[in-house]
């Protein structure tokens, strides 16, 4: 048996796909099932100067654990309801009006109503990690502290309004780009009924992975299948990391991941910028384009490139680039992740619901 | 009174036994290429503009754009050259396929999605790919 294997071993050494066509496998399924019930704690505090006479002092601060997968729109119900019932008194909850609420974080930063809340989370991490004098030691996760505030909202710079309905179709907008960036074209897309595309939106709504895996995968790759045709040249590095009996003999799957034209990937640095290219699922000499590799050609000041194959698991006592002396580290859905893990593998199973992979990259202290 | 704060270092360069707060040459370099990275890119691309439907055609459909912008100054933009009122619909999406985000740099859209050298903007009055 395969370890906990980030990259993508068949389950069992014949091979999942050979037999079991559309049948997403074990692994992708836990991957995604991994990704989907990922939550983060967050403490939403209403801004104290603007708390209405009355209020409840001392109550105005609500804890929830919050899907990653989710946006902040989704989440207004269930504050609004805590603050009307417990916080504001009636002459408050009839003058204040939800549409002028937005969000900061503690240390002042715009939070978007359109980006999922596990990237708003990863973001406030690794902004974090490059102020040395803060956080540092804490051994515990620690609730993101957010800051509501109950008017005058900076609508230029959220950009969006702050409605569900707004955050759904920024939500397809996404959904329909990764899709362009695998096929090139949004056929996939296009091609679901209303119903299914409504689905989508829903599954993520009520937090419901099946009502949303239902539809979306019709349109995202599927994991486990696809081999690259031609044999990986350097027959040292590939024993290391591809045990011949894990790969299936049959064609690449075209709905494999890896044979996507592009992976949706954003890389976000900390306090910006975000960036954003083609990346192949499979480099020129047909082997799989990893993590250690994409980020040594997009940032390789912060990934400088190795001396030797980054896929390799085998490493040579004399080198000097141990672990400590790392620069940064790669963080999706909250994971550090290993440098050897394959992009099309990434794409297919730690993608948000919005088929982004999103890489926040945290400085090392 | 105020001796705690006089005589207590600055929290920055603080060493404690362990040495666990001191910034690290690493750390310095990492910041360094951050900076590095967050340096504008002042390089233009070229925009071209498509009308859908019924949407007013462009007196000229090229503009270099700063690649930099983001893609919510690409859509001030046109609003702008088409003399748009603010409230007035405009949908815009990228190779009549998707609408990109507002906050996605002219730069990202064009290394992913660029056609023949030329990022492809469509614009309509009414949602059409949304």
């Amino acid at each position: 048996m395969s370890s906990y294997g980030t990259t993508r071993h068949a389950p069992s050494p014949a091979g999942a796909a050979s037999n079991k066509e559309r049948v997403t496998d074990y692994h992708t399924t836990l991957f995604r099932r991994l990704t989907w019930e990922g939550t983060v704690p967050l403490e939403i505090r209403v801004d104290p100067k603007e708390l209405p006479a009355n209020s409840d002092r001392g109550l105005e601060c609500y804890y929830i654990q919050a899907p990653r997968v989710s946006y902040l729109p989704l989440l207004m119900p269930e504050i609004r309801r805590f603050l009307m019932d417990v916080v504001f008194d009636d002459a408050a909850a009839k003058v204040l009006k939800e549409d002028d609420w937005w969000f900061e974080s503690a240390e002042g930063t715009l939070l978007k109503w359109h980006w999922p809340i596990g990237l708003i989370y990863d973001n406030h991490t690794i902004s974090t990690s490059v102020r040395p004098s803060s956080s540092q030691l804490q051994t515990t996760p620690s609730p993101m502290r957010l800051i509501l505030h109950l008017a005058s909202p900076p609508t230029e710079k959220l950009l969006q309004s702050p409605s569900a309905e707004a955050c759904k179709l920024s939500f397809m907008g996404q959904l329909k780009e990764a899709d362009f960036l695998r096929w090139g074209s949004t056929k996939r897309m296009t091609a679901l009924r209303q119903a299914d595309q409504d689905g989508l939106w829903e599954g993520i709504r009520d937090h419901n992975f099946d009502h949303y895996w239902r539809v979306a995968s019709k349109v995202t790759p599927t994991a486990g299948a696809a081999r690259p045709q031609s044999p990986v040249p350097s027959a040292t590095a590939s024993l290391h990391t591809r045990p011949p009996s894990a790969d299936p003999a049959g064609q690449p799957e075209r709905d494999g991941a890896y044979n996507v034209r592009s992976v949706p990937v954003r890389i976000y640095l900390p306090d910006g910028p975000v960036l954003q290219d083609l990346v192949p699922p499979l480099l020129e000499d047909g082997s799989p384009n990893t993590l250690a590799h994409f980020l040594t050609t997009h940032i390789p000041l912060l990934f400088p490139p190795q001396p030797h194959p980054p896929n390799s698991t085998h490493r040579h006592p004399n080198n000097s680039a141990s672990h400590g002396s790392e620069l940064a580290y790669a963080l999706i859905q909250g994971v550090r992740s290993p440098p050897e893990a394959e992009m099309a593998w990434l794409g297919a199973c730690m993608a948000g619901a919005d088929g982004w992979l999103n890489v926040c990259i945290g400085i090392c202290s | 009174m105020a001796h705690t704060t006089t005589t207590s270092p600055d929290p920055h360069t603080r060493t404690l036994p362990w040495g666990a707060s001191q910034p690290s040459e690493n750390f310095a370099e990492a910041i360094k290429a951050l900076d590095t990275y967050k340096q504008r890119d002042p390089s233009k691309v070229i925009v071209r503009f498509k009308a859908v439907g019924n949407a007013p055609i462009m007196k000229q459909n090229f503009y270099k754009i700063t690649s930099s912008n983001r893609f919510q100054a690409v859509i001030q933009f046109l609003r702008k050259e088409l003399g748009w009122q603010a409230g007035e619909p405009l949908f815009t999406y990228v190779n009549l396929a998707f609408s990109p985000a507002p906050d996605d740099t002219v730069s990202n859209l064009f290394k992913s999605f660029a056609t023949d050298g030329h990022l492809i903007v469509n614009y309509s009055t009414t949602a059409a790919w949304g």
